[in-house]
């Protein structure tokens, strides 16, 4: 072996581990240029990290940002109120416009039927009363009508008997809890025996009428004037003296005479 | 039409009034505790000796003493169900003027006396507790497992029908 051969030998022995070191190194970011570049190996990587991150986001928006929203919808009431008004005054527009269509057509139609006997009759009454017709007719159209009617006894709240233009939950749960509002208003402001006579929701209100061992509760729509109620309270006790006084026990009779006195006051 | 009763639970705060009705009409139980507020209208049907009794129960808020309760829901009641609980006794120390109240008050009405949450609390333990404050029971129930719960509301109809 010669000088130049040993020198090879040599360079062998000592370069080749690093030289392996370094193929190592070289396949290894070969593999990584690879994960980098191709998109699919790149997201089976990063995906998963991306989707932890959003859903602690997610998961934090409430703590950290919902003060803050709430905080900027306070500085900023007036552009939210800005930005909103004009979809809402449309929307309210478009409703009021539709009730005063339907309100013009019933105050037309009444119009029309001016020398009908109804319309012969509200001149009449017009001349007499010193009413103008249009109030007649305003008042005609929001006339006051009996819905519902029942008679509960008193204190235990059990129904007696009831009559019902459409069909409505469950009678004797609205008896029972008609009675226990009943109760507590009449206990809370005790004073001298008062009773409870109206009870008022939105488009309804809920005429109460007490006698001894039962009262009735009549559900009326439309506007209730002094003259619906006087007449009502009148019906009520004719009604009360001719069919309950002496059938309270009789319930199938009261809810029959009841029906039809429904039917005679639509 | 069928025979309407209306009857009464009452009872201190949380003895399980509420949960004693849902599960007699629902057949459901809640651990959640909702305290009851003024009062709460359910009914049901029942046939006792082939005959259909609708059932009107009023679920009364709870009060510490059954005196305090406003008259007015009282009134008219064919049935009491008188509930206590027996993991707390003060629901049942005043148990005889308690009683004795809804008697005398009521002397028309039939009262049956309940001991509800009896899945929480050993029998014989809670009997010796019993003889102590002379107290005779009429049914022990569990609202949480339904024990003995439609058999309570049977026997009052039974008894008021």
């Amino acid at each position: 072996m010669n000088d130049s051969e040993k020198l090879v030998q040599l360079k062998e022995l000592l370069l080749n581990e690093d030289r392996d070191f370094a193929h190592k190194i070289l396949q290894k970011l070969d593999s990584l240029e690879q994960t980098i570049y191709t998109q699919e190996k790149l997201s089976e990587k990063v995906n998963p990290i991306i989707d932890e991150k959003l859903h602690t986001f997610v998961d934090e928006i409430p703590d950290k940002l919902g003060s803050v929203i709430a905080e900027t919808l306070m500085k900023s009431q007036d552009k939210v109120v800005d930005a909103l008004f004009p979809v809402m005054g449309k929307m309210i527009k478009k409703y009021i416009q539709q009730e005063m269509q339907i309100l013009s057509d019933n105050i037309n139609n009444q119009i029309q039927n001016t020398f009908s006997i109804k319309g012969l009759k509200r001149k009449f009454k017009s001349m007499f009363s010193g009413v103008s017709e249009k109030e007649i007719i305003l008042s005609e159209l929001n006339e006051a009508k009996i819905e519902q009617i029942f008679v509960i006894e008193s204190g235990s709240g059990i129904l007696i008997a009831s009559a019902s233009k459409e069909e409505s939950i469950d009678e004797d749960m609205i008896a029972g809890m008609l009675t226990a509002i009943k109760s507590f208003v009449e206990d809370a402001y005790q004073k001298e025996q008062q009773n409870l006579e109206l009870i008022q929701y939105e488009l309804f209100e809920i005429y109460l009428q007490n006698f001894t061992s039962y009262y009735f509760a009549v559900v009326i729509s439309g506007g209730i004037n002094g003259v619906f109620k006087s007449n009502l309270e009148n019906n009520l006790f004719d009604f009360a003296s001719k069919y309950i006084k002496s059938n309270l026990e009789n319930k199938t009779y009261i809810t029959e005479k009841l029906n039809q006195f429904l039917k005679e006051n639509e | 039409m069928s025979n309407t009763k209306k009857i009464v639970l009452v009872g201190h705060f949380g003895v399980g009034k509420s949960s004693l009705i849902k599960r007699f009409v629902l057949n459901e139980f809640s651990d959640n505790y909702m305290v009851t507020i003024g009062v709460h209208i359910t009914k049901k049907v029942v046939k006792i000796n082939n005959e259909e009794l609708t059932l009107i129960l009023w679920d009364i808020e709870g009060k510490d003493d059954l005196e305090k309760i406003r008259p007015a829901y009282l009134i008219g009641t064919s049935g009491f169900i008188y509930v206590i609980d027996p993991t707390r006794i003060q629901t049942y120390q005043n148990f005889h003027k308690e009683y004795n109240f809804l008697k005398t008050t009521f002397p028309k009405s039939k009262i049956l006396s309940v001991a509800n949450k009896m899945d929480l609390i050993d029998v014989e333990s809670f009997q010796k507790q019993l003889n102590i404050f002379e107290i005779k029971l009429d049914f022990m129930t569990s609202a949480k497992t339904g024990e003995t719960v439609e058999e309570v509301f049977l026997e009052l109809g039974k008894k008021v029908i």
